[in-house]
């Protein structure tokens, strides 16, 4: 008992480092060594040969990187429940959410787009949200799940195929296209999606990934 | 600029492409994480060529063959990126005009030219400047998905527009040409290693002989 709490207690702590050390850092951009030192909250390590951050230490990262996700996985729920956009065209009301819009997609004999459209938009987000919870949730309680090795390596992959913000930029300039023509308005699925961006987005930049790997090892030993 | 400090790869040490733990490129694999240890992306410059050649190759049917089809009253208008474009900039909505130009022509563009430039210095050919094709690089990198944009629009107007005879929009193959050019460029750009740059440039600073194949 006293033994779970002390190990929730030192994830609330600041970035561990594993001990022993030094530890090194090499800049992904020129591949300059530093001495990677610890960094107060809030502080970003960069390169002294081309400036590119190294690491940052971010404050409170587990949990606000636990919330962020939570919350947006809450939210894809309402996303998928709810219209997104309504459309009023000649007396016909036309709806459209994220799976309706790529069933059509496929109907209309392009599967490739309809498959690209809910890979970019749902499951990526889906499961960076679901993956970044899976390895950062149980880190809280400084234990590490099974297989969130395997998990955190897909994380880094999945990342720049998260596209929800580009998404609803099309969004917005596919209700510019269509005005002349039709009533749209927005649907609770639209406000939902854009709260999942900001969440997404937080939930991202909330941990460093040094950081995140620095935890798994010291959870792991 | 110039390499004055001390790097990872001439002491044997390699950071780790997945979790960024400095190990030596001995143990083959990262004591961390278990992923395989480079000291630069492999094949990195020939991945780059490849992909971009294939993006290019694709360009063409995106930007000729239309995007979508709009029936609307019986009457067909096929659209193509450019046409989009002129739609919106003729009937006045400029920012949005230029938000296509940017996402759809504009980056796409400069992406390709950005990544020959980035593998002509990284060979040797041009004067690798990392200082500023460092920032082109992550310029780059971070610009390539908003190209997609287009493609969106593509799918929540056909997803949306299917009022039976009075108006339906079904997707062309251009669409799917330009999601292919999105895809390969993004791939193109995370195949490269900028790190080769700042290596080029540590071989001109040692040996100033081979500096006569590169501009001044």
């Amino acid at each position: 008992m006293k033994n779970a709490f002390s190990r929730t207690l030192r994830s609330l702590h600041p970035w561990p480092k594993v001990p022993g050390g030094p530890y090194w850092s090499a800049c992904h951009f020129c591949d300059t060594l530093h001495e990677a030192t610890a960094l107060p909250e809030g502080v970003a390590a960069r390169c002294r040969c081309c400036g590119a951050v190294l690491y940052q230490n971010r404050p409170a990262s587990l949990v606000r990187v636990t919330a962020f996700s939570l919350a947006a996985l809450i939210l894809m729920v309402v996303v998928n429940l709810f219209p997104f956009l309504t459309m009023d065209a000649a007396g016909i009301r036309t709806t459209l959410n994220l799976v309706s819009a790529a069933k059509t997609l496929v109907d209309q004999g392009s599967p490739l787009l309809g498959f690209a459209l809910v890979l970019f938009t749902l499951v990526t987000p889906l499961a960076l949200a679901s993956g970044l919870i899976y390895v950062c949730g149980p880190l809280l309680f400084g234990r590490v799940a099974p297989g969130a090795f395997v998990v955190a390596k897909w994380l880094n992959q999945t990342e720049p195929w998260n596209m929800i913000e580009v998404f609803l930029l099309g969004v917005l300039v596919s209700l510019l296209k269509l005005n002349k023509l039709a009533d749209v308005h927005f649907g609770i699925g639209f406000w939902a999606f854009a709260v999942v961006m900001v969440c997404m987005a937080g939930a991202i930049s909330g941990i460093d990934r040094d950081e995140m790997w620095d935890r798994l090892e010291v959870a792991k030993s | 600029m110039s390499v004055s400090h001390q790097r990872a790869a001439a002491v044997g040490l390699a950071g780790c492409h997945t979790c960024g733990k400095v190990s030596p490129l001995s143990l083959g694999r990262c004591p961390r994480c278990g992923s395989r240890l480079h000291l630069r992306k492999s094949r990195s410059v020939e991945r780059t060529v490849a992909f971009m050649l294939a993006a290019t190759a694709l360009y063409i049917p995106a930007n000729v063959l239309p995007m979508m089809t709009m029936v609307e009253l019986g009457e067909s208008t096929s659209n193509t990126i450019t046409g989009g474009i002129a739609y919106f900039w003729k009937g006045g909505a400029y920012p949005i005009a230029l938000v296509i130009l940017t996402a759809s022509i504009l980056i796409p563009l400069l992406k390709m030219v950005a990544l020959t430039w980035l593998c002509l210095a990284a060979t040797g050919k041009l004067h690798p400047s990392p200082g500023l094709l460092g920032k082109i690089y992550w310029v780059t990198e971070l610009m390539g998905r908003w190209s997609m944009v287009d493609i969106f629009v593509v799918g929540i107007l056909v997803a949306l527009v299917q009022v039976g005879n009075y108006m339906t929009v079904t997707p062309g193959l251009g669409a799917l040409a330009f999601a292919g050019v999105v895809v390969l460029t993004m791939f193109a750009a995370m195949s490269f290693d900028p790190r080769l740059l700042w290596d080029r440039l540590e071989a001109l600073q040692n040996d100033p002989a081979t500096s006569n194949h590169v501009d001044p």
